[in-house]
């Protein structure tokens, strides 16, 4: 059984549409039997629309930017359905053989993205696998015996979250953060196998310190005139340093394959991550 | 002779006599074969045929005349001599056979290079005039030009000429003629009819095309003037429109293109019911072949008017003035078609030129406004929506044929967006239109524009591969103009309702419309694909203005004017009204954009230009300035939404503050946090949407860094805390509570190169922590829901487990001794839970028993044998983190929410399940902790 996590696409507030590439992956009619929206995905009703074409059996939970209800369409209005509009949890459990999945968009969760409390709402749902949203970052790690997947913004959307900053001087700094990709764990002593931390942070840091060369050559040049031009600012910096992405599970009895769909300079990117139930 | 009464018996006679006519010629037997011939051909004389019935019997007629011509030149001059036999067939009793016999028996002879050709020739046509009858005379003149074919005297195309035009105008005559005749009620199978001969008609125009071959002296100053000549003053409607039809068809387009004057003006001298169009579309069509096919051929050449000095497009608008003076009577229907097919023309020629399609616009909009606007009909409607989204397939713009869909598509784009802004009349045509047809038009224009494949397209292919057209790929967005053209072109979109029209704005004072709108609006959020297609369009606009150019002449935004531009959408939108909430958070997410591409360039100056003063402090200046123009945005939604999406605003307040901290503007940002609350004290009522929106206040203040200052955090914490005590539900006054223990206790954010147990200056006080733990206790167990109250007290023992893991005893207050304390109470709490339960387990056993056929829809595995193994038996339902009662899918697939229990077999079963939802989330707590000890020996000293 495949199930597609989608999330943040922030259409059309914040993006237009999927990656065309991204679109052209999914577009495969009954291939994929449950979607799962997490989150500030509701609001375009072309997005929608493809959701439904992958898959009519959606399961959608809200995000900050969601309404508390699922949208109509005019259609609806006309036969008098507004009035007992879907409420949008914010939460849902899928059932799966014997894996139950946890949906939620992360906005609720206190800390923002921190693993601990994502435990403790899995204990809370008593799930085995969490899928959460609200970060616009693809993230996948087992933390006691649990599977913790964010599927990043299916659109790159831009992204409120701190991005990352390079502090200035010391271009070391760009390293240590790039080394702590869960740094939650590693303090409490209870790391257990991080599959994958943030594959956007390596690249972006990169880039960066290539962008900080580059603009060091500029400054010797002269001083004058200033151009906006000449400063090197990419629209990954822009937009919270995130690329699209979105996860596919492929579920069989207790074991979960995980495939992580990137899009990173207009290729895609695939990662497979295999969960075990216990 | 008679003829044979219905058609088929005429094609037995026909073919009997040809049988006949072929033995006696086999015998040679010429006289008696001769006489089965005129027999046969008496068919022809029946006038009761349909033009198809006769063109049937004509067909095999043809084919035995053939067979005898065969013979006829075969045995001449052995057996007999043609010029005896052109004179005795003379004597034929009947006209029509006699003058097919002549044709047959002469254009045999003209197969031999001793017969006086020009004689026979002239005789032959002159002695056609002798069958007046239009269908007769029709296909025997045809009979006359197709045998004739080959036969004409090879060098003299002069004459040749003459002799087929002399025909074609006898042709005509007798066709026009045909419209005519008989009573007038049959006059329109008379028309339909006359269409079925036309092809014989035309038949001569071909020949004559290829007699001229490429002779256009001749074809200018004999063949030309004579046509139009007869075209019209046949005065008649299906010939004029015909012939200029084959015309144009025929001759080659070199031609047409030379003598262009002259075939526009004939157009001005035709009945007036001609449809004009048709013909100077087909014109158009072939010039525009001519165009392509030297653009083929020399595609080198910048302009096509390197192949000829003559102003084309000048030619047709001389011609269109003079029409418009001529004929006012025009209609609109026929008017449009006609424009359409000169801009096609002007496209072509022209393909950079906007000047024409601007004057050919204004003409139209001079033509509507005479009309005037209200007489605009349904049925010119769809005529403007072709003109006006250019629909017409033949558009074309890319030069050559060979060019793919996408670059069509990227260069119809480049073709709108330049229209667009060069011509002021589209504009005023558009604005001309109902507002449902102006919409109808901009909806296309938006979608040409934003393709998304070729977005996509221009967006990510590296520049090695369409490097060489790059510059014409991207659409390039020059000033401000251009953008505010488009957005006004949008108005339509900008301001139309997606509710039923009764939603006007004027309807404040309509109390049931009042209350229909605040249903609306509050209750639902209606897709809107306008919306959204606008949303896109300022994402466009943006993302255009925002690319870096590389061509020749780039065109860079510099930051101030891209905020330029954006204000400038933002007052074109907010025209909207209501429709604000679906566009705004698109233009605040580019104001974001730009705060953030803002603050970069200020990095940068900081670091690199440390004594440039000037410049960063305008950057700095501007940067506070964009803060402003958000914050108006915001108030925009909220006044202009009329309290129906406080929700949005908050959270929109929420992340501009987060925003603002990130950039160390701790002002600023404490500013929007305070709106936000303002919100949440002020608008927000639904219990649940409170919670929901006070959690986020929550995670989002405890990300904040730059607040510490000026106690503005302590202030923005105790409040949010204070707030989330004082919830209307007791459920939720606790869970905001603990989760706002979080305030006092900051978390490593790794982005900005925080780590916990390096970086050590995180505010962090674990007394308030556990203050806060300890007022949330309190309030869970002060509810009297047995169920709620435990599990609360579970979710907060895990509030503490977290704090356990995450520091030492003396920092977060949270102390072994204090978990321990917890878990007795929440243990003792789950005992009268279970010893509740038992005593109800037998009564629910004997419901189950009840209704052991009924609801097998909400459980299908219950074993009622076994109620008291509680522990082992899975439960279907969960709280989720807003104390929302989750029910699962007993089967594979996702699951509901449970808004209230019913109390009826089912709910009561639901009901008993309740209780286990505390108790199995204990025992999950408990294994957590047991796990822990095996990392952790703190956890050794928590007793489960």
């Amino acid at each position: 059984m495949l199930l597609l996590a989608l999330s943040d696409a922030h259409i059309p507030d914040r993006a237009t549409d999927l990656p065309l590439k991204f679109k052209k992956l999914l577009s495969v009619p009954d291939k994929v039997s449950q979607v799962a929206l997490l989150g500030n995905s509701t609001k375009s009703h072309n997005f929608l629309k493809f959701v439904n074409q992958i898959s009519s059996n959606i399961t959608i939970v809200r995000g900050e930017f969601d309404n508390g209800h699922l949208p109509s369409t005019k259609k609806d209005k006309v036969s008098e359905n507004s009035r007992n509009l879907e409420e949008i949890p914010m939460n849902s459990i899928i059932r799966q053989g014997a894996l139950k999945i946890g949906c939620c968009s992360g906005y609720t969760v206190v800390p923002k993205n921190d693993p601990l409390s994502l435990l403790a709402l899995a204990r809370q749902l008593d799930v085995d696998i969490l899928l959460w949203g609200g970060t616009h970052n693809v993230e996948a790690y087992t933390l006691e015996g649990k599977f913790f997947v964010n599927p990043g913004s299916c659109t790159g959307a831009f992204n409120t979250d701190w991005p990352i900053v390079f502090d200035v001087e010391d271009s070391d700094e760009a390293v240590t953060s790039e080394v702590e990709k869960t740094p939650k764990e590693s303090e409490a002593g209870q790391e257990d196998d991080v599959v994958k931390g943030e594959p956007t942070d390596k690249e972006q840091s990169e880039t960066d310190v290539a962008d900080e060369s580059a603009a060091n050559e500029n400054e010797l040049k002269a001083e004058s005139q200033f151009k906006e031009e000449e400063v090197n600012i990419s629209d990954l910096d822009i937009n919270g340093s995130n690329s699209p992405s979105f996860c596919l599970l492929d579920i069989q009895g207790t074991t979960c394959t995980l495939y992580i769909y990137l899009y990173v300079d207009g290729e895609v990117k695939v990662d497979k991550v295999v969960y075990e139930k216990e | 002779m008679a003829y044979a009464d219905t058609p088929e018996n005429a094609i037995s006679v026909i073919k009997q006599r040809t049988a006949l006519m072929n033995r006696c010629l086999s015998q040679h037997k010429l006289m008696e074969s001769l006489q089965h011939t005129s027999i046969m051909l008496t068919e022809l004389r029946n006038p009761n045929l349909s033009p198809k019935k006769y063109y049937e019997l004509y067909v095999i007629v043809f084919d035995s005349l053939t067979n005898l011509s065969t013979y006829l030149i075969e045995n001449h001059p052995q057996n007999h001599h043609l010029a005896d036999l052109y004179e005795l067939v003379q004597y034929t009793g009947n006209v029509v056979p006699r003058l097919y016999l002549m044709i047959t028996v002469g254009t045999s002879y003209l197969a031999f290079n001793d017969a006086p050709k020009m004689e026979i020739l002239k005789d032959m046509i002159e002695m056609c005039r002798g069958v007046q009858n239009p269908t007769r005379g029709l296909f025997l003149r045809y009979y006359l030009s197709q045998r004739t074919k080959e036969l004409l005297p090879e060098d003299d195309s002069l004459f040749n000429s003459q002799f087929i035009m002399n025909n074609f105008i006898e042709m005509n005559k007798l066709w026009v003629r045909l419209q005519h005749q008989g009573p007038l009620r049959e006059r329109e199978s008379r028309t339909r009819e006359r269409k079925e001969l036309q092809i014989l008609v035309g038949s001569q125009l071909v020949r004559l095309s290829q007699i001229i071959d490429d002779n256009f002296q001749m074809y200018r100053q004999d063949i030309l003037p004579t046509i139009l000549e007869q075209v019209i003053q046949c005065r008649d409607l299906v010939s004029q429109e015909y012939l200029l039809d084959v015309i144009c068809q025929v001759f080659t387009d070199e031609f047409h293109l030379k003598t262009l004057d002259t075939l526009l003006q004939t157009t001005l001298h035709l009945n007036p019911d001609v449809s004009i169009n048709k013909i100077v579309l087909t014109l158009v069509d072939r010039l525009n072949d001519y165009i392509t096919r030297q653009l083929e051929e020399e595609p080198n050449a910048t302009s096509p008017n390197a192949y000829l000095d003559m102003d084309v497009f000048g030619t047709f608008w001389d011609y269109l003035t003079l029409l418009n003076h001529e004929r006012p009577d025009l209609s609109l229907q026929q008017f449009i078609p006609l424009i359409e097919s000169i801009i096609v023309l002007s496209l072509k020629w022209y393909p950079d030129n906007f000047e024409n399609l601007n004057k050919l616009f204004e003409l139209v909009l001079q033509k509507t406004k005479d009309y005037g606007q209200k007489n605009i009909s349904l049925e010119s409607e769809h005529l403007f929506l072709n003109l006006l989204s250019f629909e017409n397939n033949k558009l074309q713009m890319s030069s050559s044929s060979t060019a793919s869909s996408n670059q069509s598509i990227i260069s119809k784009k480049h073709f709108i967006f330049q229209l667009i802004s060069k011509c002021q009349a589209y504009k005023n045509i558009l604005a001309l239109q109902n507002i449902t047809l102006q919409k109808k038009v901009v909806n296309k224009i938006l979608d040409i524009l934003m393709d998304a494949d070729t977005e996509e397209l221009t967006d990510n292919e590296p520049e090695s591969k369409l490097h060489s057209s790059r510059d014409t790929t991207h659409l390039v967005i020059e000033d401000k103009l251009q953008v505010q053209r488009l957005l006004s072109i949008c108005e339509p979109l900008i301001i139309s309702r997606s509710g039923p029209p009764t939603n006007a704005t004027s309807s404040e004072t309509n109390i049931d419309e009042v209350f229909f709108n605040r249903h609306d609006e509050e209750e639902s959020w209606i897709l809107d694909p306008i919306q959204e297609k606008l949303a896109n369009l300022i994402h466009w606009i943006m993302n255009t203005t925002s690319r870096k150019q590389t061509g020749e002449n780039k065109i860079q935004f510099s930051l101030e004017a891209q905020l330029e531009i954006l204000l400038l959408i933002k007052s074109s939108f907010i025209k909207g009204g209501i429709n604000v909430k679906y566009t705004f958070p698109a233009i605040i997410t580019n104001f974001w954009k730009l705060i953030r591409k803002c603050h970069l360039i200020l990095q940068y100056l900081l670091k690199k230009r440390v004594n440039n003063k000037t410049l960063s402090s305008h950057y700095s200046n501007l940067l506070k300035q964009m803060f402003k123009f958000v914050s108006r945005c915001i108030n925009d939604i909220f006044n202009s939404c009329n309290n129906s999406c406080t929700d949005l605003i908050l959270k929109l307040n929420l992340q501009c503050a987060t925003l603002a901290d990130q950039l160390q503007l701790g002002e600023i940002s404490y500013d929007f946090f305070s709106q936000a609350f303002t919100i949440f004290e002020e608008s927000l009522s639904d219990s649940k949407t409170q919670l929901q929106a006070l959690i986020y206040i929550a995670q989002s203040l405890q990300k904040t860094r730059s607040l510490y200052k000026e106690t503005y955090y302590d202030s923005l914490i105790v409040r949010c805390t204070l707030h989330g005590s004082k919830l209307l539900k007791k459920q939720d006054q606790c869970r905001a509570v603990y989760l706002c223990s979080h305030l006092w206790w900051a978390t490593e954010i790794s982005n900005i190169g925080e780590e916990e147990g390096i970086t050590d200056n995180f505010f962090r006080d674990g007394k308030r922590v556990l203050e806060c733990l300890q007022r949330s206790l309190r309030v869970a167990d002060s509810i009297m829901d047995n169920e709620q109250s435990c599990e609360l007290m579970i979710e907060i023992l895990n509030r503490c487990l977290y704090y356990f893991i995450h520091g030492d005893e003396a920092e977060t207050h949270i102390s072994m001794k204090y978990i321990n304390g917890l878990i007795e109470l929440i243990k003792t709490n789950l005992k009268s839970l279970k010893l509740e339960d038992n005593s109800t387990s037998m009564m629910t056993n004997s419901m189950n028993d009840l209704h052991i056929t009924g609801d097998n829809n909400i459980k299908s595995n219950t074993s009622p044998e076994d109620g008291s193994g509680s522990a082992d038996r899975d439960t279907n339902v969960a709280v989720g983190s807003d104390g929302t009662y989750i029910q699962l899918n007993t089967l594979n697939g996702s699951s509901t929410i449970i808004h209230g229990i019913v109390a009826t077999a089912s709910g009561s079963k639901l009901l008993h399940q309740l209780k286990y939802i505390p108790i199995h989330h204990f025992q999950r707590t408990c294994e957590y902790i047991e796990g822990q000890r095996e990392v952790d020996d703190r956890f050794k000293v928590i007793y489960v």
